[in-house]
């Protein structure tokens, strides 16, 4: 279906358009941010494009939000003020990792969780799942493949400005932990480690997806 | 440098939080109209929002000032977070609420003048595609459209449409290289 007479540059090039057009299918598109992290001449083809179309932007009128700063700071700060319970946003705002998340809810009673969080990041196809009920912390793997062959992914609690604390490697596609507490509005992080995991006590890979903790 | 966003993303990459409600403040109508237009529903873009924001704090040192705009950075993640969750939930009902108070809203002049420049050599290249090329690029940037989506509204094989879309890119490019 490409165009017979496009070297492969010009290919990367019309893909790195398509991108930015915005009309590829999920599974396209999730391909391609997985390559803009890995491929650095390519992310620049993707800012080349983004740069161009800019001009387009000046056709989004502005609409006045609501001031959503409380909420954001509330996640991303967890000794600002507590977060509201807002369920039905949580839920819409990760509709496809908040469904596995909600089946992790249902298969784990009679412990219920009380704390969940879903681990993602633009362009990268691994999700995790994570929820916190009666001192066990479960971690599922809810999309994107297993670590490479002699890497693990390292699971790290990052509370405010203190530095990163290891939870454990995730290993198979489920994990269980007995732990005492999370702190509701921290964030968990996954970094990609070698196998065994990091030997420094801090994240040494880079960081792949995190997700803010928060009440259900 | 002119670009007082970037200055903010610069302050923001090294943990000031007054930078971060500067930039919310200074942002948060642009991006969410990008969100509305897109996701078409109030409580799903006020949602996408929240989410913009948590990438800007934890990505802002990613944003390098050399190479664009901060306002065009923030533009990508947000229209990067909406196409993404629309692909995902083919099912999203329109909010014609929403539409509405988005169209009577007109951008103010701030926003206008920052892409001024860009948007008259846009408009110039558009011009030089055919009528419903242009349309088709514009809705699907400015909409989130996919190449479905563009092919069922102009009843074209989904083919077509991507020979169109992918061709209209060449000329583009070709345009506003110069």
């Amino acid at each position: 279906m490409t165009d017979q007479s496009l070297s492969p540059r010009e290919e990367d090039d019309e893909l790195a358009g398509e991108y930015v057009l915005g009309v590829l299918d999920l599974a396209e598109r999730s391909a391609t941010e997985a390559r803009i992290k890995t491929d650095a001449s390519f992310a620049a083809l993707v800012a080349a494009w983004e740069d161009r179309l800019s001009g387009l932007n000046d056709d989004y009128a502005e609409v006045a939000a609501p001031n959503l700063m409380p909420k954001i700071e509330a996640r991303l700060f967890p000794v600002a003020a507590k977060p509201q319970r807002n369920w039905l946003a949580w839920l819409s705002g990760a509709a496809v990792a908040a469904a596995l998340v909600l089946a992790v809810v249902v298969v784990q009673r009679p412990s219920a969780p009380e704390l969940v969080a879903t681990l993602q990041a633009e362009g990268q196809p691994l999700v995790i799942a994570a929820s916190f009920g009666d001192g066990t912390l479960n971690i599922t793997r809810a999309g994107g493949p297993e670590a490479a062959a002699g890497q693990v992914y390292e699971l790290w609690l990052i509370a405010g400005e203190n530095p990163p604390v290891s939870l454990g490697l995730i290993e198979g596609d489920t994990t269980s932990r007995p732990l005492d507490a999370l702190p509701e509005g921290a964030v968990l992080a996954i970094s990609l480690e070698p196998a065994g995991g990091s030997t420094t006590g801090q994240p040494t890979g880079p960081v792949l997806v995190t997700g803010v903790i928060e009440r259900i | 440098m002119d670009d007082p966003v970037a200055q903010l993303l610069i302050r923001i990459a090294a943990q000031d939080r007054a930078a971060f409600r500067d930039i919310y403040n200074a942002t948060s109508a642009k991006l969410m109209g990008v969100l509305l237009r897109i996701l078409n529903d109030r409580a799903l873009s006020e949602d996408a929002l929240q989410e913009v924001y948590t990438r800007v704090w934890l990505r802002a040192g990613r944003f390098d000032a050399s190479k664009g705009r901060g306002m065009t950075w923030l533009i990508a993640m947000a229209r990067n977070l909406a196409i993404d969750r629309i692909r995902a939930q083919r099912d999203v009902t329109a909010d014609e609420g929403a539409v509405e108070a988005m169209v009577d809203r007109s951008p103010n002049a701030e926003g206008q003048t920052i892409a001024l420049g860009e948007a008259r050599r846009v408009a110039d290249c558009f011009a030089t595609l055919e009528p419903d090329r242009a349309a088709a690029v514009r809705s699907a940037y400015l909409d989130g459209q996919s190449y479905q989506e563009l092919a069922d509204h102009y009843a074209v094989p989904l083919n077509t449409m991507r020979t169109w879309l992918r061709r209209s890119l060449l000329r583009l490019r070709e345009c506003l290289d110069k």
